[in-house]
């Protein structure tokens, strides 16, 4: 009898050990979101809410609805940069200089009125700090005239300055406040340049939003600005952007009054659309790309024509994108499809396996052995380059073509891709700016050209017409320079464009205006409920 | 001393290693265009010390290191004791809560298991507690995760918090213990409704551990000729049990304990990634994939010192367990 009293004792201990815990649940909220707020849920690559530090995927939407810019664009369309705190601007012929025109009803989020100064301040800030974004103002000087006019003058011709004047990078900050909590616009603003703690905090600009909290690991939330200047205010009173990863996601969008989910797979989201959710699906801007090298130091074997010709015939792109899920679409050339100067999806290579194979034995090169190097950690729009580099591995051993798989995280996979050392290269672009100029990195001499061992003086008449292309005004006569590009890049050269998988925006069935935006990922601001 | 020798040993293994990682943390941590523009570099290296001799570098984190100073993450871009002073109050959160479950569920579970040896309920405890260590972790917070928030609502999704629910004022970092001391009650409740799935997540593991550790444990002791004599003298079952073999029994169940907790307090990051739970493992994930050196060293003392201090209490706690242990 004894040691059964013990054993119930015991029992309850263990028991109250169990429920003690469970009885916390009580009555409280547990559907995760209240009417008042909006809830974006995105795996955080975040670093800063510094707009002229920022250049990763989560802080586009942070930064998007902080601070306004000169220009901007409506929903998922980025082929017309529209007014925003500039009403206009003009272009030269030459499209050298571009002089912007500012609205005077613009107001910062204490009440100031914004600038010429403060856009001068800014994109200057923006040059001297010399991180991730800088680039995008490479050779560009900044000068504001008077109060309501900003020029900008390029040391190059660069028609892209419009579509890249909207990134979330070109934010506008109120100079005054930056000023004074330690923020630098000049030349050494690098090492002079102390205001990212206090904009990690508090949040200068005129945007629908001010900064309420930042965190890189956990949310962001963010408050509607009591003085916005525009005539749309945002629906949501708050708006929290999560952390998640995407097998959380697929749950708590499901279970979220005003929720958005960013980085379900298309298999994750093929269940979706029933109930209570929508789900928006377009082809993302994002295209993975294979690469042979050219460089003969690096493979005998790869920078033999007849043998990139087995390569690019050799693929089933069909068989890929099954593996990509729905939304993907084989990438025509290497500017995704959505942007100015993209090939119809007719250009596109088809597979050929008896080309491929006659094409690999005028090569000379008999039973070639070639390593495929890829980030074996990354998975973009839900593919993992692990299951895209197994793909292609098979598809060219059909054909006759060895491939060696040689993954690595991706943090020691970099050196040799930009290094330019790897044999085979399975890797992805995302635009910077949604223009096509972006893409001449892709060229003899660029940024990418150079990692597939394709130098300058390899290819002339392409350079030729890239450099046309990039410094020519004219927008219908870039789209045929950059479509000719194209098409002479698929028919030779180092590079095979692969696709642009699905890209996914899934939300609660109420919520309004709902779109994927290649600059800022999704516009928060002009998020609304039906 | 040896505290300090052993602070250099962790230090020099832990920034020797990965250096050897065959990567840069310019490249890892800088975009396409700017990793390839030599000023965006330079400000890069120079910014963080990297454009100086490795033995250099080394020197100087160790000055630093004497002065609190861990150095700034290259991911976050705010000092690493920052980072810290965030992260870890939430692993802390929940590892404590689920040790707390862990430890009395686990233990109650052994000596009864142990009391019922070879029974039904016995033969019972070892398949659930057999389960509870073999089930994986990510997968039993999934699968929780689909069930008791989205299927029956009994408790919140992922987060410290609900959404736009602001965090209590900043004074231990654990949630619950701030919200109660600034007196919010609901923000201290909704923490706690977030602790419960993820906590419990965490013990499963440990409370199946636990259970068979203590069954064990007891079992080699209530045999005994003092247990038998105790009996003999007219003693309560229960006192027995409590004072008498309960006490004999603990040591190698502390121990594992202790194990246990250093390993939750260290080894969170599947839990916290599914629970989006900012903690010390998710800070330790990204710093490791990036390649962030002053976020890895931090992480790497961090580990070290829980374990010590672990050790430490361990021992203090056996003492005060075992009169013997005190005499040796």
């Amino acid at each position: 009898m004894r040691r059964t009293s013990v054993g119930a004792r015991v029992l309850a201990a263990a028991f109250v050990g169990l429920v003690s815990v469970a009885a916390a649940c009580g009555s409280g909220q547990t559907s995760g979101t209240s009417n008042k707020t909006l809830v974006i849920d995105k795996s955080f690559d975040l670093k800063t809410a510094d707009p002229q530090r920022e250049f990763e995927f989560t802080g586009g939407p942070v930064d998007h609805a902080l601070y306004d810019t000169l220009l901007t664009f409506k929903g998922g369309d980025v082929t017309k940069p529209l007014p925003l705190v500039a009403s206009g601007y003009t272009a030269s012929a030459d499209a050298r200089t571009y002089t912007f025109t500012l609205r005077r009803d613009v107001k910062f989020s204490d009440g100031t009125p914004l600038t010429s100064a403060d856009v001068a301040f800014s994109f200057n800030r923006l040059i001297n700090l010399h991180g991730n974004p800088s680039f995008l103002l490479d050779g560009v000087t900044v000068t504001a005239p008077d109060a309501s006019t900003v020029v900008l003058t390029s040391k190059d011709p660069n028609p892209a300055i419009p579509f890249i004047v909207p990134n979330p990078a070109l934010g506008i900050v109120n100079s005054t406040v930056v000023k004074a909590h330690g923020g630098s616009a000049q030349p050494g603003a690098d090492k002079s340049d102390t205001a990212e703690t206090f904009l990690n905090a508090t949040s200068a600009g005129s945007g629908p939003y001010v900064l309420q909290s930042f965190s890189t690991t956990s949310e962001v939330d963010l408050k509607a600005n009591p003085k916005y200047w525009g005539s749309n205010k945002p629906a949501f009173q708050t708006v929290v952007i999560r952390n998640l990863e995407a097998p959380t996601q697929l749950i708590d969008v499901q279970k979220g009054a005003n929720e958005v989910a960013l980085d379900l797979s298309p298999d994750q989201a093929s269940g979706l659309t029933s109930g209570s959710l929508q789900v928006k699906q377009t082809a993302s801007p994002n295209v993975f790309f294979l690469f042979a090298n050219l460089s003969p130091q690096v493979s005998p074997v790869t920078p033999n024509p007849h043998f990139q010709n087995a390569v690019r015939y050799g693929i089933d792109y069909q068989a890929i994108l099954q593996l990509a899920g729905t939304g993907a679409v084989q990438a025509p050339g290497v500017i995704p499809n959505s942007f100015l100067g993209a090939l119809p999806a007719s250009a596109a290579v088809k597979r050929d396996v008896t080309k491929a194979k006659s094409e690999l034995q005028a090569s000379g090169v008999s039973s070639p052995s070639v390593d495929l190097e890829y980030p074996s950690d990354i998975t973009l729009n839900g593919l993992a380059f692990d299951t895209l580099a197994q793909k292609i591995k098979a598809n060219l051993a059909e054909v006759g073509i060895t491939v060696n798989l040689r993954g690595a995280p991706v943090a020691t996979s970099l050196a040799n891709y930009r290094a330019g050392k790897e044999q085979l290269g399975l890797w992805y672009w995302g635009p910077d700016y949604p223009d096509p100029n972006d893409y001449l990195v892709f060229l003899p001499g660029g940024l990418v050209g150079k990692r597939a061992g394709w130098n300058t003086g390899a290819a002339p008449s392409l350079e030729q017409m890239g450099a046309a292309a990039g410094s020519t005004a004219d927008n219908p006569k870039r789209q045929q320079l950059y479509q000719d590009i194209q098409n002479s890049m698929n028919q030779s050269g180092p590079f095979f464009p692969l696709l642009q998988p699905g890209q996914i925006v899934a939300g609660s069935k109420s919520l309004t205006n709902l779109a994927y935006n290649a600059s800022w990922l999704i516009d928060v601001a002009a998020i609304g409920t039906s | 001393m040896a505290l300090v020798l052993l602070g250099v040993g962790i230090t020099l293994i832990a920034f020797t290693l990965t250096e050897l990682v065959p990567g840069d943390p310019a490249e890892a941590n800088l975009g396409q265009r700017a990793g390839a523009d030599p000023a965006a570099v330079r400000a890069f290296r120079e910014h963080y010390g990297l454009d100086r001799p490795l033995p250099v570098q080394y020197g100087l984190y160790l000055v630093h290191l004497t002065q609190g100073d861990l150095g700034q993450s290259q991911q976050s871009h705010r000092s690493v004791r920052a980072d810290l002073g965030e992260y870890i109050p939430a692993t802390a959160e929940l590892a404590i809560t689920s040790m707390l479950v862990a430890g009395i569920s686990g233990i109650a579970l052994g000596v009864l298991a142990a009391i019922r040896r070879n029974r039904l309920t016995d033969q019972l405890l070892r398949v659930v507690s057999l389960g509870g260590i073999s089930m994986p972790t990510f997968w039993l917070a999934l699968v929780g995760l689909y069930l008791f928030f989205f299927k029956l609502s009994l408790v919140p999704g992922g987060g410290r918090l609900d959404p736009g629910v602001p965090a209590p004022p900043h004074l231990t970092g654990l949630y619950t213990i701030d919200a109660m001391l600034a007196g919010q009650t609901d923000v201290a409740l909704n923490a706690m409704q977030h602790l419960v799935l993820p906590a419990l997540v965490l013990a499963a593991y440990n409370i199946g551990l636990l259970t068979r550790f203590t069954r064990s444990a007891v079992l080699e002791v209530i045999d005994n000729d003092y247990v038998r004599a105790a009996r003999a003298k007219g003693l309560r079952e229960s006192r027995v049990i409590t004072r008498h073999v309960l006490r004999a029994a603990l040591p190698p169940v502390v121990t594992v304990a202790g194990l246990a907790f250093a390993n939750v307090m260290t080894g969170t990051v599947l839990v916290e990634n599914i629970f989006a739970w900012p903690g010390i493992g998710q800070y330790a994930y990204r710093s490791a994939t990036t390649l962030d050196l002053p976020a890895i060293m931090g992480v790497t003392l961090f580990v070290a010192v829980v374990y010590i201090l672990v050790n430490l209490v361990v021992d203090v706690l056996h003492a005060a367990i075992d009169p013997r242990v005190r005499l040796a």
